[in-house]
């Protein structure tokens, strides 16, 4: 008789998701999926709206990647409207965006990764959280508290508010960057880096007990893409995408907010909200891809920047071609946090940030637009269609979540093939089918945090349907 | 007096009374906390020993935010009271505070964690509640709640002003 285990919701993410996990009549696990169960309706509800409101309104998407929205809507605006934006623009919506990864960053690996990974796969999952984390490890608790209020900060002294912020819209920013803001955004550096080390520290401590999940989170051959310069740097605002293959060969370069939809297709399945994105020529699923920390670093040269780049030459070295185990997107993240934090005291040592010069302006002069910016997670891309009058017609938002489903249910199987034996399961193992998806760090909807302590049921269903067993922690 | 809507001054300052509100505008009577939250900054705006913070909700992070002041004020609805019923309590550090999640942690798990983590534990901590007759979307508060808002701002410029004396 076959079974399905039910993860309904699957805990530690931003938003709401379950997992399945379909076993056969001897035990072993046929089929996993890892399902996105909410819907929200952005590229709907904003049609008719004018074009230059979208910014404010697709950040509301996310409440902790606002402002990639924000940015890659910009973008979008921009191109309808046919202006580039000042020098100085740019380089302050780049330092919110490396703000926002810092923070993100933080939150994905001290809040969400960390119970785990310092507290222990099996540990009881009352304490399996930042919480416990606090009590076992302050000082890494106290880092990551740290890091997000760095990310924030900047955040809100730029933009005035911490989460939404309306400061970027389309032209540029609305307010040049003051002396006084720098100053504050400068001291506030020193600390960030020190915990940063304090966390690269830990975790290559114990990254090494974890040898036996690294060889099946999510770990095989794929496609990646991201932004990267022309000179093979990390990007994240501006650049053009790169995709390369499994061994590592570009086979799509210089893919520009314009060119995405000619070689990025959307795939639909039954179980799950979000869509499926695919590099068009292969086809779906063959042309399915990573993106985010493991594929941006994986993809690049360099990172540009003194510190980063030690670290990007260590984290080359955990496999003798690309790395491909998910689990490793924790490393990434540190890594990443470490060059967002450099880059940003680099755009302030510039002089030319404080410019008062921050902004251009123009109607419609197309009526078509599309831009592309990296949040935390992966490559963002907004496309929008308007009128004569600049009123929305169509929009279409690829996210990042959207372009790891396929890695992530691949991922989930793997794991759940691996750990589930003659169908048995303990809390732990289930905990690391979970923690599979966790790697990614996927947004399913972050704009709506769930209120309280999410809890996790686990049914096992018989082929006819009927609940053999059930277990719900709360 | 330092207030913003999201997120005031740093830690480079610290408050003797840290009022710290919680709520959604858009959902009718949740919005109490920050209402009541905007009028404390108006009424303390000239004193620099209050220092008031709204959230949608209570993260993990503002233990921090709790260690750098002597005393602690949240403002929240409450579902649990009658529409309209203001409530003050006080706030005890909840000793088993490592249950709670990453989203949303209570005032008592709040204060915990900042002794935990900051070796700080506030003077005094009270939570201030007015029962939610609705939360619904919507912008305006119900009858009972609009009808309480006086008493409510009283308790609160009471309590504050009491954790300055003391």
């Amino acid at each position: 008789m076959s079974q399905t285990i039910t993860i309904d919701p699957v805990t530690r993410l931003e938003g709401h998701g379950k997992i399945t996990i379909q076993l056969n009549g001897q035990g072993e696990v046929e089929d996993a999926h890892f399902h996105v169960t909410q819907v929200r309706g952005f590229e709907r509800f904003c049609e008719g709206r004018p074009f230059y409101e979208m910014p404010s309104l697709m950040a509301r998407i996310c409440g902790i990647c606002p402002v990639s929205h924000l940015i890659a809507s910009a973008k979008a605006c921009e191109a309808i409207m046919s202006v580039r934006i000042p020098h100085t623009a740019a380089q302050l919506r780049r330092m919110m965006n490396l703000a926002q990864m810092v923070q993100s960053h933080a939150l994905s690996f001290f809040y969400l990764a960390s119970p785990d990974l310092l507290l222990g796969m099996d540990a009881d999952p009352k304490v399996r959280n930042i919480l416990g984390l606090a009590a076992a490890k302050p000082e890494l608790a106290r880092a990551g508290i740290a890091l997000r209020r760095f990310g924030q900060s900047i955040i809100e002294l730029l933009g005035d508010k911490r989460v939404h912020p309306g400061w970027v819209v389309p032209g540029g920013v609305t307010e040049p960057l003051s002396t006084e803001k720098r100053d504050k955004i400068l001291a506030m550096i020193p600390e960030a880096y020190a915990n940063i080390a304090l966390a690269l520290g830990a975790y290559k401590k114990i990254a090494d007990t974890f040898k036996a999940e690294i060889e099946v989170f999510a770990n095989f051959p794929s496609n990646y893409m991201s932004l990267i310069n022309e000179d093979e740097s990390i990007e994240f605002t501006d650049g053009a995408l790169r995709m390369i293959d499994a061994t590592g060969s570009t086979i799509e370069d210089g893919i520009t907010a314009s060119r995405y939809t000619e070689v990025i297709g959307e795939a639909v399945e039954p179980y799950s909200y979000t869509k499926f994105a695919y590099y068009k020529p292969l086809g779906y699923p063959e042309g399915s891809y990573r993106v985010g920390p493991l594929a941006r670093l994986n993809i690049v040269k360099t990172m540009g920047t003194r510190k980063a780049e030690k670290e990007l030459a260590e984290f080359k070295q955990l496999a003798a071609g690309l790395v491909e185990s998910s689990f490793h997107y924790h490393h990434a993240r540190l890594v990443e946090m470490l060059y967002g934090v450099e880059r940003i005291e680099e755009i302030l040592a510039d002089s030319r940030i404080l410019d008062k010069h921050v902004r251009a302006t123009a109607g419609v002069n197309r009526l078509e637009g599309a831009g592309q910016a990296e949040a935390p997670r992966g490559v963002l891309h907004h496309h929008y269609k308007v009128d004569e009058n600049g009123k929305m017609t169509w929009a279409n938002l690829v996210i990042a979540t959207g372009q790891n489903n396929n890695a992530m249910n691949l991922g989930v199987f793997q794991a759940a093939k691996h750990y589930v034996k003659n169908g048995r399961f303990t809390e732990g193992i289930l905990n690391r089918v979970e923690a599979v998806v966790r790697t990614f760090d996927p947004c399913l909807s972050c704009s709506t945090h769930a209120y309280g302590q999410m809890p996790l049921a686990i049914t096992l269903i018989s082929a006819e349907g009927e609940v053999l067993d059930r277990v719900v922690r709360d | 007096m330092g207030f913003d809507s999201e997120n005031a001054e740093y830690m480079d300052t610290v408050a003797r009374c840290l009022v710290l509100a919680c709520g959604n505008t858009l959902r009718s009577d949740d919005a109490i906390g920050p209402k009541l939250a905007e009028w404390a900054a108006e009424r303390f705006r000239e004193d620099s020993n209050v220092r008031v913070l709204t959230r949608q909700q209570w993260t993990p992070d503002l233990a921090e935010e709790i260690a750098g002041a002597e005393s602690v004020l949240f403002l929240d609805s409450s579902v649990d009271s009658a529409p309209g019923r203001v409530n003050l309590t006080p706030v005890a550090m909840s000793a088993d505070c490592f249950e709670g999640a990453t989203h949303h942690v209570d005032p008592p798990e709040l204060l915990g964690l900042s002794r935990s983590l900051y070796g700080s534990l506030s003077v005094h901590a009270m939570l201030l509640t007015v029962g939610a007759g609705s939360t619904e979307l919507g912008e305006t508060f119900s009858d009972p709640v609009e009808a309480a808002l006086p008493r409510a701002r009283g308790v609160l410029e009471k309590t504050v002003l009491r954790f300055l004396e003391n």
